[in-house]
């Protein structure tokens, strides 16, 4: 333990206060991110403006520009905080990201009274289901590496309960999406998508429609099996992300990172 | 080191789940209202004659008559079928059936006794939603119909016994010229006529070149004058695909209620010194309301609304694969106030007085492509349960399907108190394409049939064979008024194990129109202690102790 947990930071000693500022901030790449930041921006507009690419394409070059900025800043962060350090670096701003996503597609359903299908965010019109699918495993295996790397607490096992329940969740929502295109390509159906169909919880879910549940109260529980799966998945968000910050402020609290002197 | 410790998730659950069930339960019974007059009536008891057979559950029997097997191919709005009729049009004890056709003639089905049908045609063509009601008050019930396109209402006037049979003659309906897919019966300004109310459906006027502003589209109400009818529009806007009028604010007087199909809202229209004005009473309908029903299910003098929408009644995924090619076309642009959702919705009143959903809980939110639904009490038990017949053949939403047909088994709803729990036991679960349906005792055994028209096949008759519970049926005729059958009139039955309460009508469900003869059913044993008859004028006549079994006919 440093000699820095033991003082009390002043109310303007951000990151002493807030240690995962200190580990998200890009440091000496600073002016890398913010130049990744702005070419990608600038360019998948004008592909957009053009035409040349649709908005999920557009997004997903952004993300690829920043993507040797974030591997040079992630790079650094292993260097000096170590491997743990560095995957909850990587998981939080990615996380953060997918957060953002989420928002989109609450802001396009509940401010600018898009359908369902409509409100598919940022980066999900490329293939809700298989985005999803694969983040959610990538984000429990995460978790499950920041607790093997020594991450302890309630928060980090509460984060890896729904982190897994979230992924079993969309296991279930992509392994029926498969089987409805199979269905609907052996109906000849080549032009309709089966993506966005409620999974586990949420309205018209298998909570809420099981033969085991139906007509009981467990059908209308607020929330749990009445609401959109939009609405679901973007809470189910916000309660991931909260946990994860919660953890991993609590874990850099209890082991702090080698804070530069200012 | 030292874990902290979990969550209390549970209790927080409980706690959370006790607090919605305290708000949910927040109904109050209706405002005491005046005593209301005496009326003297006479009661006949009538025996039923009919041997009833018992197999546990519904037969299906094949009727003479089809809809939409004249096409070559279905396509929308045809793909909406048409509706059926119930009364015992030539006076022999025996409920007739009417058929509606929305690809030739309409048809009547003399009913002979024994479940055998005679069917005649009738030169009603292209017809949607039938009645069956006595609107001139000269004692034969008389035939109307809505037709298919841009037409409106045809009176098939009942001229009485000519040889066998009654005779019918198309009559002008003058001063009713509104277009009409749907149409309710009632006496909306208690001058002691019948009163109607149309809908047309702007979708299909559209495909026959109707402008949206014509005038004779829209919700209008026909006042029956001394002399001939007399209009007035509601909305000259509407989707209408069902009609009711019934008391929704519990004053004692009904209002006008108009089911929309597609993003069109639901209207309600309330009478408020001698006007007709809009209402906001319900916190959320059907998106597509195919068709309205309502009933007391928890036997505690409330009402509880239904309507019917689209929703796939299992998640499997080769059901929302049939489903997803078409429910892509479907979904529309959401509104920030928008209280519609694509879901069968179940309404009770709760103590804000505006009506609350309560599918889900109960149910019943989601039963495939549906149309009409209707209560009774099938099992009688005492309980009002609930059947909703479905299916869509239409090529230009289902071309992905065989025939583009969506097959689809029809629900039933046994009525647990609590709650609906579906109820295959009874074999209700035809496949064929309903769309009008009633319920009706039509092999006078004392329980309830189901007669329904279905699109592109025969038409059924589903005999009720279950032989549990016992029933009384009521008939009203009242020979001092013009509404001869006191379509409107509410009937509380005073029972040991509870409070029925039943209402006359002339147009129920999806397109189609109700018997005067009232159900009611309970179980084996069940004491009758006391028959209330409110009058649509607001009278009231009591009898004490009514028999428990037959038929009753109340004369006033």
């Amino acid at each position: 333990m440093t000699h820095s947990t033991l003082t009390s930071p002043s109310l303007l000693d951000l990151p002493r206060l807030f240690p995962l500022l200190s580990l998200l901030h890009p440091r000496q790449h600073t002016r890398l991110v913010l130049a990744s930041l702005g070419v990608g921006l600038l360019v998948s507009y004008t592909a957009v403006a053009l035409g040349v690419l649709p908005l999920w394409a557009a997004t997903a070059l952004v993300l690829a520009i920043l993507l040797p900025a974030g591997l040079l800043k992630w790079h650094d962060d292993r260097r000096r905080y170590g491997t743990t350090a560095m995957t909850l670096s990587i998981l939080v701003t990615a996380q953060g990201l997918h957060t953002v996503e989420h928002l989109v597609q609450w802001t396009q359903y509940h401010l600018f009274y898009l359908t369902m299908r409509q409100s598919n965010g940022l980066l999900s019109p490329a293939n809700s289901e298989w985005v999803h699918f694969v983040w959610n495993w990538l984000v429990l295996a995460a978790v499950a590496l920041l607790l093997r790397g020594g991450m302890r607490g309630s928060w980090i096992w509460l984060l890896l309960a729904v982190a897994l329940f979230h992924a079993v969740e969309h296991t279930y929502t992509f392994v029926r999406y498969q089987i409805i295109l199979r269905e609907l390509t052996a109906m000849d159906v080549l032009n309709v998508t089966a993506q966005g169909l409620p999974g586990i919880v949420g309205r018209d879910g298998w909570l809420a429609r099981s033969e085991w549940t139906r007509g009981t109260w467990i059908c209308s529980l607020p929330g749990l099996t009445t609401a959109v799966r939009l609405d679901i998945h973007f809470w189910w968000n916000i309660i991931e992300m909260t946990l994860l910050l919660v953890a991993g402020h609590r874990h850099l609290r209890r082991h702090p990172l080698d804070l530069p002197t200012s | 080191m030292k874990c902290r410790p979990p969550l209390p998730f549970l209790q927080l659950a409980g706690l959370a789940s006790l607090l919605l069930a305290s708000l949910l339960a927040g109904c109050q019974p209706p405002p005491p209202a005046a005593p209301p007059a005496a009326a003297p009536a006479q009661m006949t008891h009538l025996p039923l004659s009919g041997n009833p057979a018992c197999s546990g559950s519904f037969v299906p029997h094949r009727l003479e008559f089809t809809t939409g097997t004249r096409l070559r191919e279905i396509g929308t709005y045809i793909s909406n079928g048409a509706g059926v009729a119930a009364n015992d049009l030539d006076q022999d004890g025996l409920l007739d059936l009417v058929f509606a056709s929305v690809d030739g003639d309409s048809s009547i089905l003399w009913n002979e006794g024994g479940l055998e049908f005679t069917p005649q045609p009738l030169p009603a063509r292209f017809t949607r939603a039938v009645s069956t009601v006595d609107a001139d008050g000269d004692g034969w019930t008389d035939l109307f119909f809505t037709h298919r396109g841009r037409a409106g209402v045809s009176f098939w006037h009942n001229q009485g016994p000519a040889a066998e049979r009654p005779h019918f003659e198309p009559h002008p309906l003058t001063g009713v010229d509104s277009y009409a897919y749907a149409m309710a019966w009632g006496d909306s300004d208690g001058d002691g006529r019948l009163d109607l109310v149309t809908g047309s459906y702007g979708a299909e006027l559209t495909q026959h070149g109707v402008a949206a502003n014509d005038p004779q589209a829209g919700v209008h109400l026909h006042l029956q004058q001394e002399d001939g009818w007399q209009t007035q529009v509601l909305s000259p806007n509407a989707e209408t695909l069902s009609l009711a009028f019934l008391d929704l604010t519990g004053d004692g007087h009904p209002e006008i209620w108009a089911a929309n199909d597609f993003g069109l809202e639901d209207h309600v229209w309330t009478r408020q010194e001698n006007r007709w004005q809009t209402a906001d009473l319900f916190a959320q309908t059907s998106y597509s309301t195919m068709t309205i029903e309502w009933g007391d299910i928890a036997n505690n003098g409330q009402l509880t609304l239904f309507t019917t929408d689209m929703n796939p009644y299992d998640i499997r995924p080769r059901t929302l694969a049939a489903w997803l090619p078409t429910v892509t076309q479907l979904t529309a642009q959401k509104r920030a106030d928008d209280i519609q959702v694509m879901a069968n919705v179940l309404l009770t009143r709760a103590s804000d007085g505006r009506w609350h959903d309560q599918a889900t809980r109960q149910g019943v939110d989601a039963s495939g492509w549906s149309w009409a639904a209707r209560y009774g009490d099938l099992d009688q038990d005492g309980l009002l349960d609930l059947y909703v017949v479905n299916g869509m053949i239409a090529a230009d939403l289902f071309g992905h399907l065989p025939n583009a047909e969506l097959v689809e088994e029809n629900q039933a709803y046994r009525n647990q108190g609590q709650h609906f729990t579906p109820a295959p036991e009874w074999q209700l679960g035809s496949t064929a394409s309903g769309r009008g349906m009633i319920m009706a005792d039509l092999d006078n055994d004392g329980d309830l049939d189901i007669a329904v028209n279905n699109l592109r096949s025969f038409a059924q008759l589903h005999e009720n064979q279950l032989c549990s519970g016992a029933s009384l049926q009521v008939e009203l005729q009242w020979l001092s008024s013009q509404n001869r059958n006191a379509i409107g009139a509410q009937l509380l039955l005073t029972t040991n194990v509870g409070t029925l309460r039943r209402d006359v009508r002339a147009s129920g469900g999806y397109l189609s129109g109700d018997p005067t003869r009232l159900h009611f059913g309970f179980p084996t044993g069940t004491t009758l202690q006391r028959l209330d008859i409110y009058w649509p004028d607001g009278t009231l006549s009591s009898f004490e102790h009514p028999p428990e079994h037959g038929l009753l006919r109340v004369t006033r």
